[in-house]
């Protein structure tokens, strides 16, 4: 057995197993505290209630429009969606391969997809990495993890895109590096803060659940002379 | 050799987090990815750029880092690889302690900012509470919530003074108005129960008042309750649900007592919230009756029909400051808006508004911490600059708590501007079609432009009644004491000012005024010695003190004597109205005592 073929057969499964089992572990942590109650009446305006708050949370994210923290700065909110599109897609990479087409090639359709979606998110992998070592509030914010998770996405990308053609006889060495540091993430997330994804439903949907019975959620805006607020 | 030798305190904060998570606050405390996008919703990273120990999620990881360190596992195994830390002495906390209450006002502007739905104020309380089960807050919460425990309201009135209060109000209201506005103390069966903030009864009576002339126009059957009236919660600030569950059960069941159809509560943002959102949460009690806003009763009664306003009488340029209590954690942002657009003619918005207002700076209970107000009005650039670009003469906030702030930071920052609330801007404009007994006299006279002062002023202010007075004012603030001077003059007074304590003890004896004011912290003889010699003094125990300090922490040290309590208590900053109305009620308190 190739080390090829042992990365992305036994090393990607074993990996895969783990993350569950840990993922699951995690979720059961996380729903062993015991969620706080509400009694009070709802307030606010009577057009909204816990269930628009909630489904008003979770879209948020596609809602660039709704934070002044993403409407004032677009150009972040753009590599925050290449970013984890990127993400996205070489997970789907891995899979693909493994699954999919073995030793065979990519087509060169779906590789160029691939490669522009990850290439570009590499880029924006960069730019983060430089935003977050240049701005001092990222700085004194940042733990190990954070600067470990980034770089290591970002070389992530690199052998993504250098592997996403799945040219087995040219480029064995990529697409093996490219699954062993897949397979280190799929067991290393759960205990990083990559793992947020899987957090993100839970405070979304309690936060928005809380402010959409307080009346708060969706926040109502005002298109005002600044455009600050609009 | 490890060296996890830990204080008791630490040791108890650390036992008692894990009491206090929830699955909210668990998912906020793991959640957090450190994007950074957070960081400049907060108004002290505005004001303060480059210090990054202002960065919300900066401040969030010292409460962050020792939860990972305890309750979370990649902490427990790798803490300096998620930077997870705990607590191992006293001045470790005191640290946590100057973050969480001196650089956090609570205001939950980052958690709407944040993108994966981070609620920092929620653990942020949390973790003072934490503190404050093992002692460790800011003088003025401890004095705040001694006060709240055991008199029963947060300013610490006594019920003869609050009855008394409400007595020469209705006074006052009966001689101008009739005696159908005269305030119900303690009415059985009424359809409003009345509960207000205990400033108003000690700085703003006006606000009881103005709304005692709204009830009254409007023939409401209502009430006020001799106790338990106080709908202001300093477990809210403090972190203590055990407070919080108190002090609402006290109102809940003077209101169920008094069998009320629903209880009203006076403008007021924390006391809302408190009353309205979490007490129940806190008194772990179902409440039976309804509850509103006293902003929402007074659009019903003009929506009904029963007052009439006119709106022509507030003409000057009028913003609106949304409280964080209302507009981020209560959704209460438009009815203060269709209420002002009924009461005045002259409405401009501030930007950013609603629920992505700046704080007032002055929330999360940061008016009782002195220790922080430099910091505080520091960081009240960002709303000053917000409050001077409206052009407004006055600016209308639903909140007691905001009034104080923004009458602060308007001080510090020379803004021509004037602090105001509804209740103040619907009696203005009101119509009183037919006056019961004292026929063509309105209560206050309309913001016209010519008559803004005159309109911050009671007409109970400027009937003479000080003429001939000899007030000695001591104070070692030489602006303070020109400024008390022309309030008190201008109405008639004579000033004796006296800057430090030998001089206003000396002053007393030679001049037997016929009260005095007095500040705390002065040199020479501090303002808690002359005040207890005064009081010691045959001949001079009569004169009425009116303590005046920008310390409200220090207030202990004067009730803690073992002498007869000042007549008054004013906390710094003063306006003219609030000196007006305690200079005023000191003085007739002693001439009924006299009688
Ligand atoms: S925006 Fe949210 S996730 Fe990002 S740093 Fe702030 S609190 Fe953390
Ligand atoms: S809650 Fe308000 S004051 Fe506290 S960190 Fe967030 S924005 Fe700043």
């Amino acid at each position: 057995m190739t080390a090829l073929e042992f990365s992305r057969g036994y090393l990607h499964d074993a990996a895969l197993i783990i993350m569950t089992i840990v993922y699951t572990l995690r979720l059961y942590w996380l729903t062993r505290f015991t969620a706080a109650k509400e009694r009070q009446a709802p307030t606010g305006r009577g057009d909204t209630n816990s269930r628009k708050g909630f489904l008003y949370s979770w879209a948020n994210v596609a809602m660039p429009w709704a934070m002044e923290s993403t409407r004032t700065k677009l150009f972040l909110y753009l590599q925050f969606v290449i970013f984890h599109l990127g993400v996205a897609a070489a997970i789907a990479l891995l899979f693909t391969i493994a699954w999919g087409y073995g030793d065979r090639s990519l087509p060169p359709s779906l590789a160029m997809t691939f490669r522009i979606i990850i290439g570009t998110a590499f880029t924006v992998g960069l730019m983060r990495i430089i935003r977050r070592l240049s701005s001092p509030y990222l700085r004194a914010i940042s733990s190990p993890d954070d600067h470990f998770s980034l770089w290591l996405l970002t070389l992530w990308f690199a052998f993504a895109f250098l592997a996403a053609p799945n040219n087995v006889a040219s480029d064995a060495v990529y697409i093996t590096v490219y699954y062993i540091i897949g397979s280190f993430f799929l067991v290393y997330v759960p205990f990083s803060k990559i793992s947020h994804y899987l957090y993100y439903p839970f405070t979304r949907y309690y936060l928005g659940k809380f402010l959409g019975r307080r009346g708060v959620f969706p926040v109502r805006r005002y298109s005002g002379a600044t455009g600050q607020n609009g | 050799m490890s060296t996890t030798v830990r204080s008791h305190k630490a040791q108890k904060v650390i036992e008692r987090l894990g009491k206090k998570l929830n699955r909210q606050m668990v998912g906020s405390l793991a959640a957090c990815v450190h994007c950074g996008n957070c960081i400049d919703s907060c108004h002290y990273v505005l004001a303060n750029p480059g210090d990054v120990t202002f960065a919300p999620p900066y401040k969030a990881d010292k409460i962050r880092g020792l939860f990972k360190r305890h309750y979370d596992w990649t902490g427990r195994v790798l803490p300096w690889w998620v930077k997870a830390k705990s607590v191992y002495t006293d001045q470790d906390l005191e640290e946590l302690k100057d973050i969480v209450f001196g650089k956090c006002t609570n205001c939950r502007r980052c958690t709407i900012n944040c993108p994966m739905g981070v609620d920092m104020a929620v653990f942020n309380r949390m973790a003072r509470g934490l503190l404050v089960s093992v002692g460790i807050m800011p003088e003025g919460v401890a004095v705040v919530s001694k006060d709240q425990w055991e008199i029963g309201n947060q300013m610490g009135v006594l019920k003869e003074d609050y009855i008394d209060t409400l007595e020469w109000l209705s006074d006052d209201l009966e001689a101008e108005h009739g005696a159908r506005y005269r305030i119900p103390i303690d009415k059985k069966n009424a359809d409003i129960v009345y509960s207000i903030n205990p400033r108003e009864v000690k700085y703003d009576p006006r606000t009881i008042s103005d709304a005692a002339l709204i009830f009254g126009t409007a023939g409401a059957d209502w009430t006020m309750p001799s106790e338990g009236w106080d709908m202001t919660n300093f477990g809210l600030f403090s972190g203590d649900d055990d407070l919080g569950g108190a002090v609402s059960r006290r109102l809940y069941e003077k209101v169920e007592e008094l069998k009320g159809k629903k209880l009203v509560i006076s403008e007021c943002g924390h006391g809302y919230r408190s009353t309205r959102c979490e007490g129940p949460n806190w008194a772990k009690m179902d409440v039976k009756f309804d509850m509103e806003s006293s902003v929402i009763t007074m659009i019903n009664f003009i929506n009904e029909g029963k007052i009439k306003v006119d709106k022509s009488r507030n003409p000057e340029p009028i913003t609106f400051h949304d409280s964080c209590n209302y507009g981020r954690s209560c959704g209460m942002t438009e009815e203060p808006r269709e209420l002002l657009q009924m009461v005045c003619s002259d409405f401009r918005e501030m930007y950013p508004n609603r629920a992505e207002n700046y704080c007032c700076t002055g929330g999360g209970g940061a008016m009782s911490m002195s220790e922080y107000t430099p910091r505080r009005l520091k960081s009240a650039k960002i709303k000053a600059d917000q409050l001077r670009a409206t052009g407004a003469k006055h600016v209308v906030t639903t909140c007691h708590n905001c009034v104080d702030g923004l009458t602060d930071l308007i001080k510090h920052y020379k803004l021509d501007m004037k602090v105001t609330q509804l209740v103040n801007l619907v009696a203005n404009a009101l119509v009183i079609e037919k006056p019961a007994e004292v026929p063509e006299v309105i209560v206050v006279a309309p913001i016209a432009a010519e008559a803004v002062a005159a309109a911050a002023v009671p007409a109970f202010a400027t009937d003479g009644f000080l003429t001939g007075k000899r007030i000695l004012v001591a104070d070692d603030e030489p602006d303070f004491v020109t400024f008390v001077t022309a309030v008190l003059e201008d109405h008639g007074a004579t000033v004796i000012p006296a800057h430090n304590g030998d001089q206003a003890m000396e002053l007393a004896r030679t001049e037997k005024p016929d009260m005095m004011t007095l500040d705390i912290t002065m040199p020479g003889k501090s303002g808690v010695e002359v005040f207890e010699l005064l009081r010691s003094d045959k001949d001079l125990q009569r004169i009425p003190i009116c303590i005046i300090t920008g310390k409200p922490e220090l207030r202990k040290l004067i009730y803690e004597r073992t002498v007869t309590r000042p007549e008054g208590y004013v906390d710094k900053p003063v306006d003219e109205e609030g000196l007006l109305l305690n200079v005023r009620k000191i003085l007739k308190a002693k001439l009924e005592k006299r009688a």
